[in-house]
């Protein structure tokens, strides 16, 4: 499907994602909608505080019935996470992790906010000095060292692959890992020395990590630890397109009443966008951002 | 996004811009492909019209400028330096809040 031109692609299928696919399908667009729904925080809630539902509902069902709905709209789900964003010519790139390329006038960033601090020893003492939450970033510091990636899911194997191109030695520590057969594929065919079934314990050094301590009772020796977990957030997605953060904590993405961002043709609604974090605000934040995402695409219409 | 007025200083001009300028150089170290220094650039440019008079503000692209980063042991970024009478004296990494920002470049006044 590569090649094709959307109106709208959403990132992100929690329910601001999923409002606005419904919003712009209503609109006639063209909708393609990316992420994992198992990854929403709202899969595993149950949700009481929903108006029009007076009783208790499992988060997963709001889910697939809102997926269900879009798709009978004609959107289209694409169950990846999305790896890389460019923008070119009034149109937005779109990688996936099966690399697979996306071609869309316009998008909404719904893809909401996630932990990022693995909550170790030596995590805070470290950082700037072996640790690291951004291989884009800092993967050139780490030239012919001893490398440590840890994550379960795309951000950490595409990150694993990214710093091949630098360090002379690269592990992957993964619970068990989540992410696409191809991307899978990719790595076990690639030099990263996969460390299943343990997790970071600890991070040691003196005056920089020397050391990771596994919960498996292994140590790697290693000048650097990147920590990934999940899928790539805004910041990495976001922040290379020029997108503003909010200035007071760096984690939300502002946004005007429109849900439009700083840069034309690109929306951001739900978690993503500031507390509270609740569906009622994101289901309205989707609505708008569809809505004007697709009326965006319509007027490049040529 | 402009830079008016933000020094951008490389491996060469670190030592007479930086360690031997006449006040005290706040000096962000970043990279073209780096989000979270794209995030943080407006923030820095703000505190520069705030305190720009008092304390320099510099930038080090530290693709262009390998020594200068690896001098001072910076192994991510964005990293922000505060340098004072050519030593350093403080420093931050990452995409920390504003208000922390603004208190770390406080530091030198």
């Amino acid at each position: 499907m590569s090649g094709d031109l959307f109106d709208v692609a959403i990132i992100g299928c929690g329910p601001a994602g999923l409002q606005a696919a419904i919003h712009a399908c209503g609109k006639k667009a063209k909708v393609v909608v990316f992420g994992k729904p198992e990854r929403s925080s709202l899969y595993k809630a149950h949700v009481a505080n929903f108006c029009c539902f007076d009783e208790v509902i499992p988060g997963k069902a709001l889910l697939e019935s809102g997926r269900f709905q879009a798709e009978k709209l004609g959107a289209r789900f694409i169950l990846q996470d999305i790896v890389d964003t460019k923008t070119e010519d009034e149109q937005f790139t779109l990688v996936s992790e099966n690399n697979e390329t996306f071609l869309a006038k316009t998008l909404v960033l719904a893809l909401g906010v996630s932990r990022k601090k693995l909550k170790v020893k030596g995590e805070k003492e470290f950082l700037g000095r072996g640790v690291s939450y951004c291989v884009d970033c800092d993967a050139g510091f780490y030239r012919d060292a001893h490398v440590v990636i840890v994550g379960n899911e795309s951000a950490a194997v595409t990150g694993a692959l990214t710093l091949l191109g630098f360090a002379s030695r690269v592990y992957l520590v993964c619970k068990e890992l989540s992410v696409s057969d191809a991307l899978h594929k990719k790595l076990t065919d690639s030099d990263v020395t996969v460390v299943q079934g343990a997790w970071v314990k600890e991070i040691l050094g003196d005056t920089g990590v020397d050391k990771i301590v596994l919960t498996n009772g292994e140590d790697l020796v290693a000048s650097g630890i990147f920590i990934e977990l999940g899928a790539k957030g805004a910041m990495e997605l976001a922040a290379n397109l020029g997108v503003a953060f909010d200035a007071e904590t760096f984690s939300f993405i502002e946004t005007n009443k429109k849900q439009e961002t700083n840069i034309a043709g690109l929306y951001a609604a739900g978690d993503i966008t500031g507390q509270p974090w609740q569906i009622a605000k994101a289901v309205g934040e989707g609505c708008i951002a569809g809505l004007e995402a697709a009326q965006w695409a319509k007027r490049l219409r040529v | 996004m402009g830079h008016e007025g933000l020094l951008d200083v490389n491996d060469s001009t670190f030592e007479s811009e930086i360690l031997n300028a006449d006040k005290p150089a706040l000096v962000d170290f970043w990279a073209p492909w780096c989000g979270p220094c794209k995030a943080i650039a407006p923030v820095f440019e703000e505190l520069q019209g705030l305190y720009g008079d008092k304390i320099l503000f510099a930038r080090c692209n530290v693709d262009q400028s390998p020594n200068t980063p690896t001098k001072y042991g910076i192994r991510a970024i964005p990293t922000l330096i505060l340098f004072k009478d050519g030593k350093v004296f403080d420093q931050v990494v990452g995409a920390v809040p504003k208000s922390q920002i603004e208190e770390f470049a406080k530091k030198a006044l």
